[in-house]
């Protein structure tokens, strides 16, 4: 617990000096926000809900997927190379605990990262919804963060490739998911793909939210079986890591 | 005896090389041991496996009487590997106690930027260290949880003469208070300031193991090679003090010594005829090659 919690604070110490965070994971959500809202006009309806909500929801999920693919996933590649890790699994911390106080890492940035989205909206747009509307949308943005923080465990062990992976993922499924453009406005195909991408079935739901509709069990499941088959190829390549010798 | 870390006929292969082939060995409480060898004499998959980060492929290896790769035998050792670097973004101090904070009863932080001769460098990015400050930054972290036992490999490669010096100061008085050190090398010199016992391995194999003093005399030895006039009697070589073997090949002689000065000495005031001398340094490496060898042949 205490050398989680030594790890948790390293993190988030680490995570505050981080220029690229704040401009990159944290920074470009917002500037998307505020010129896209722009050009549409927050009070322009979509899916039963205004466009100033919609697009504030599109962009906590752009924001907590890009924290977790490319900041985590590209740290964690820098420690796995720097030889880092191997000395971490020779200390106190196990690879379990060393697993969990990322990942209380992670939902902690997820976190942060959603509430500084909802007060740019807030306070660029004058958004406002009933104290437990904001809790329910909050609560599931935090959870459903979970498969990213798998995924970008698994980008993390792509070595020197990481960054541009990490890059790539990011921009690609925040684009197919419909976080860029609302699926709606895509073409027929576009819709199609959308459907299949876990970036979609993250924002879904808090979308629904905000139109008072529950969560649904489908959106869990999917996002359930990738989480699963992101930590499964990770297990796979780690195995493989494994029996190659040192250096 | 009170073992710390036990080797049961350990092996290990990589896609079919073999690093390590079947070492026993046992590391008591409170010895200070070297692992030395060549480059690619398996010391590093050794210790890896010691510290549970390879799983050996035949064997076994057993840490304070435990399975090396439990987090509950990391809080009683500290580690120090090659090739690793800190963390980016945290400070001196913060990353000692980042570590601190891993070990249920740590030391001060003080103490151990002293021990590290880091104090002035406490506030300084830990990543922007030069590479002998980063390597007693990782001694530090080696110490955070007090460890009854330390696990150094190659810790002083990248240090300057200051920083070795303090470093081995440091390890002196680890050892003299009880504690058990294994630390792995290929300076036969290194392994003699600190270690009571040398294992010494070649090709995954321990060739040898023994004190230093023993080791010393079979491995820092010199050669003298010269020719012999045809009066001199080869027979009076042998019993001298200073000499390990001799050997011939037509009027040229090779003695290896213990000791060149003294026994080149012996040799001009006993007036020898003896000419075209030269001493060279047996190096470690022939020596491993020799003794390989010499293993081989005995087997």
């Amino acid at each position: 617990m205490r050398a989680m919690f030594s790890q948790w604070k390293a993190e988030l110490l680490r995570t505050g000096r981080d220029r690229r965070f704040f401009f990159l994971t944290l920074g470009m959500p917002i500037a998307f926000y505020l010129i896209f809202i722009n050009q549409q006009g927050g009070d322009a309806k979509i899916g039963g809900t205004f466009w100033g909500e919609y697009f504030m929801v599109s962009m906590a999920a752009f924001g907590i997927v890009g924290s977790s693919v490319n900041t985590f996933g590209v740290r964690l590649a820098a420690e796995r190379k720097s030889g880092w890790v191997r000395l971490l699994r020779t200390t106190p911390l196990s690879s379990v605990g060393y697993a969990l106080a990322k990942t209380f890492t992670q939902l902690t940035l997820s976190l942060f990262i959603t509430v500084v989205i909802f007060m740019v909206a807030h306070f660029s747009q004058g958004v406002s919804l009933t104290p437990s509307r904001w809790l329910e949308i909050l609560l599931w943005l935090w959870l459903g963060s979970l498969p990213f923080a798998a995924l970008g465990v698994l980008i993390g062990m792509a070595g020197n490739a990481a960054q541009v992976l990490g890059t790539l993922v990011y921009l690609v499924l925040s684009m197919l998911g419909g976080l860029w453009t609302p699926v709606q406005a895509l073409p027929q195909t576009m819709q199609e793909i959308a459907r299949w991408m876990p970036t979609y079935h993250f924002a879904r739901p808090a979308w629904n939210l905000l139109t008072g509709h529950a969560v649904q069990w489908s959106d869990i499941v999917i996002l359930f079986a990738y989480s699963l088959l992101f930590i499964s190829l990770a297990a796979l390549v780690q195995k493989r890591v494994d029996s190659r010798p040192e250096s | 005896m009170d073992t710390v870390v036990e080797m049961i006929d350990a092996a290990k292969e990589f896609g079919g090389k073999q690093a390590v082939r079947g070492v026993s060995l046992a590391v008591a409480r409170g010895s200070a041991v070297a692992l030395l060898g060549p480059n690619g004499a398996g010391k590093t998959t050794s210790i890896a496996m010691m510290l549970g980060l390879l799983r050996p492929t035949h064997g076994q290896v057993r840490l304070f009487g435990g399975d090396p790769g439990s987090p509950r035998q990391h809080a009683r050792m500290g580690v120090m590997l090659q090739s690793v670097s800190v963390p980016d973004r945290l400070t001196v101090a913060e990353t000692v106690n980042l570590f601190r904070g891993f070990y249920p009863a740590p030391l001060p932080a003080e103490r151990l930027l002293t021990a590290a001769g880091l104090k002035d460098d406490a506030r300084t990015l830990a990543n922007r260290l030069s590479g002998g400050k980063m390597r007693r930054l990782q001694f530090a972290l080696a110490l955070a949880g007090d460890p009854e036992a330390l696990f150094l490999d190659e810790p002083t490669v990248g240090m300057d003469v200051t920083s070795r010096r303090q470093f081995w100061d440091e390890l002196r008085g680890f050892v003299a208070s009880g504690k058990t050190l294994l630390l792995t090398t290929h300076d036969l010199q290194e392994a003699d300031m600190v270690a009571d016992r040398v294992i010494v391995m070649n090709e995954g194999k321990v060739v040898a193991d023994d004190t230093p003093e023993r080791i010393k005399s079979e491995f820092g030895g010199r050669q003298i090679s010269f020719v012999a006039g045809s009066g001199v009697d080869l027979a009076k070589l042998d019993p001298l003090p200073e000499v390990l073997s001799v050997q011939t090949a037509g009027r040229r002689v090779t003695v290896r010594t213990t000791d060149s000065d003294a026994l080149l000495r012996r040799l001009i005031h006993g007036e020898w005829d003896i000419s075209d001398i030269q001493v060279t340094g047996a190096g470690l490496e022939d020596a491993f090659v020799r003794l390989t060898t010499e293993m081989g042949n005995r087997a």
